[in-house]
């Protein structure tokens, strides 16, 4: 007769884990698992801004393609842009080679700004913040997939700013997926110019063409303590930047241990990316009623923030299942979302 | 007390000690190694201004203090040895028997000399044994043959090996016996042992300074001189082939006990002879002894291994 033991083995795959200890080595999820696409198909993120595009309409035009508009003049991208388009004029002025942009027609673009900082590189469930982030921009991608929308996406590392070119269909959709899948890990303890601030900043400005824009982040600034609702955090600013133009969607996506302070013992804690160490005991009842208190104070004031930023905002969990919880953003969004981005008073919709 | 450095039964034991700075080492290492472990986390901004911060020093205090257990208990394995006070009685009564040649005659039986060392050995006998005695050689030149000590088997040694010798000096005699007194154990204070002199002698001073100068010496140390009277008038030894006549000189010894303080008894009534300890005070001194200190280091040890337990429980989370 087998005695039972009164606990179950562990799991052979232990997801992310593992980045509470190290950071992790490689994405955390394959490219196929990121959305369900057939599943998303039925579904449809509604656009309530008008995008670009004078002679044709709205979003549900019929016309594909880029268009033949001039648009602003960008630096020239090695291996991403056309020669053909290359602005001599401007790159005979500027003595640095640029690319006019044409304006393609009245189809939606997406841009999706990814935050791979360290911070991102953690999660206790299945898969990482950052893998979770990629997740939620390929469910969104896919719900957008509607004849010549075109999605782009910039990954922000904290030493640079990777632009993912916007391009329309599945395809394009999967090579921009699994060009994030593959970013290299960032480091602990990378430093450099780009914080959330900045590269929302560079959203804003770099990506001229109106249409939605997708800032995926924990939202949390490295060394900002503040709990009031009223102060405002050093992203916010960029954030109503991006939305006077926009119509922008926060995700921000957190972990549950994040939200609920762990029961560990005591523990070494330190920070990926600020030189915080610190032995913390974490089976102090009262320090982790204070902790999940000041979390949710905090969590709150990141939405307080986004929301007077005028941006939608959707909080996606590691441990639960962000397609399910997409969807039922998306649903509720097509009666909330007229009013959710109505633009700042004096700046047409 | 504990002699510093102290010596070793057994020093090559010491080396163990070279496993102290090993495991200092050890302990460093690991603790740089964990600063690379622990645990990542997030949202550290909001988590060092909400969570109080961890002291380390009941952990370096622990590992500390086990060292210190390890140390003192190193010690304890080679066995060191430290001095200790023991406490000892230091009323002390120096015997100065007379081994001038005078001592061989043979008025008394068998000899002036076996009647004085028989008189002196009854007398040990009798003694408390918590009295320390001493022995002092009356002739030309005095010594002190036992320094004060309980150990009547040593001073019936003593007093049986004396031998004859030249000449008399009792004033020396006396000064050394005073000499001997201050052997005795010290006190908490330096003041002299309480004592007694009980000199044994047929008294014919022949050298050296004034038996009654030395009397007056031991009256102002408060030191009582009882003396013993040995032979009689007709006393007679040969020495180099010619009698010589040798009287007692009892005045002189009289003089000298009742200058000092003291009595003067025929070899009569040496029963009476209990006086001179029942006259002196007791008193308690205390004398270092060389003594292995193992228990003392052991007992440091445990204490701080008792200590280092309670800091390293004290360290887990959940203290009821």
């Amino acid at each position: 007769m087998s005695v039972q033991p009164g606990f179950a083995p562990p799991p052979e795959d232990l997801g992310a884990v593992g980045s509470v200890l190290a950071e992790p080595k490689s994405a955390t999820i394959p490219l196929h698992k990121l959305a369900p696409e057939a599943a998303l198909r039925r579904l449809e993120l509604t656009i309530v801004r008008r995008l670009e595009g004078f002679l044709h309409g709205d979003h549900q035009g019929l016309l594909p393609g880029p268009g033949s508009e001039a648009n602003d003049a960008r630096a020239y991208v090695p291996g991403q842009d056309d020669v053909r388009k290359i602005d001599w004029a401007v790159t005979a002025r500027t003595t640095v080679p640029h690319v006019r942009d044409t304006i393609a027609d009245r189809e939606l673009e997406i841009w999706a700004l990814l935050d791979v900082t360290p911070s991102m590189n953690w999660g206790t469930e299945g898969v990482t913040k950052r893998d979770l982030g990629i997740a939620a921009i390929a469910t969104i991608g896919f719900l957008s997939q509607k004849m010549g929308d075109r999605f782009g996406g910039l990954i922000m590392r904290p030493d640079e700013i990777k632009r993912l070119p916007a391009q329309s269909g599945r395809t394009a959709l999967y090579g921009l997926l699994r060009r994030m899948l593959t970013e290299p890990i960032v480091s602990d303890h990378t430093t450099g110019p780009y914080t959330l601030a900045a590269g929302v900043q560079r959203l804003a400005r770099a990506e001229r063409r109106r249409g939605m824009r997708v800032v995926v982040s924990d939202f949390l600034t490295p060394g900002d303590f503040e709990l009031d609702a009223n102060v405002a955090p050093e992203w916010e600013r960029p954030m109503r930047e991006l939305a006077v133009r926009n119509q922008v969607l926060a995700v921000e996506v957190v972990d549950r241990h994040e939200v609920e302070f762990a029961d560990v013992g005591e523990l070494l804690i330190r920070d990926p990316e600020t030189d915080f160490e610190r032995y913390v005991n974490t089976s102090d009842e009262a320090a982790r009623e204070r902790m999940d208190a000041a979390t949710a104070a905090q969590r709150e004031r990141v939405r307080v923030a986004l929301r007077r930023a005028g941006a939608a905002h959707i909080q996606l969990r590691t441990d639960r299942d962000w397609v399910h919880d997409i969807a039922r953003f998306v649903l509720a969004y097509r009666r909330t979302a007229g009013m959710l981005h109505q633009p700042p008073a004096g700046v047409t919709k | 007390m504990i002699e510093w450095p102290p010596t070793f039964v057994n020093p090559e034991r010491l080396w163990v000690l070279a496993l102290i700075p090993l495991m200092i080492a050890g302990y460093i290492f690991l603790v740089l190694r964990k600063k690379k472990t622990g645990m990542r986390f997030t949202n550290t901004s909001i988590l060092g201004r909400v969570v109080p911060k961890q002291s380390q020093w009941r952990r370096h205090l622990a590992v500390a203090l086990s060292l210190a257990a390890m140390f003192a208990l190193s010690f304890a394995w080679a066995r060191p040895n430290g001095i200790e006070m023991v406490p000892r009685e230091r009323a002390t009564v120096v015997l100065v028997i007379d081994v001038s040649q005078s001592m061989q005659a043979t008025d008394v039986k068998p000899s002036r000399l076996d009647a004085a060392k028989a008189a002196a050995l009854t007398f040990i006998k009798a003694l408390p044994s918590q009295y320390n005695v001493s022995l002092v050689s009356l002739a030309g030149n005095p010594s002190v043959r036992l320094p004060p000590t309980t150990d009547r088997v040593q001073a019936t040694q003593a007093i049986n090996g004396l031998k004859l010798q030249d000449s008399t000096s009792v004033g020396e005699a006396v000064y050394t016996a005073l000499a001997a007194l201050q052997l005795a154990p010290k006190g908490t204070d330096s003041s002299p042992a309480p004592g007694a002199v009980v000199l044994l002698s047929d008294g014919q001073n022949t050298a050296g300074r004034s038996p009654m100068q030395s009397a007056a010496e031991a009256k102002t140390q408060g030191v009582p001189i009882y003396t013993i009277a040995y032979g009689t008038d007709n006393g007679y030894v040969d020495l180099d082939g010619k009698r010589e006549r040798v009287p007692p000189d009892k005045e002189l010894l009289t003089n000298i006990a009742n200058t000092s303080g003291g009595q003067m008894y025929t070899a009569e009534d040496l029963g009476q002879l209990d006086k001179v300890y029942n006259n002196i005070r007791s008193e308690v001194g205390q004398t270092p002894v060389k003594k292995e200190t193992t228990a003392l280091w052991a007992g440091y040890g445990l204490a701080f291994a008792v200590v280092a337990a309670l800091a390293a429980v004290s360290l887990g989370a959940r203290w009821p």
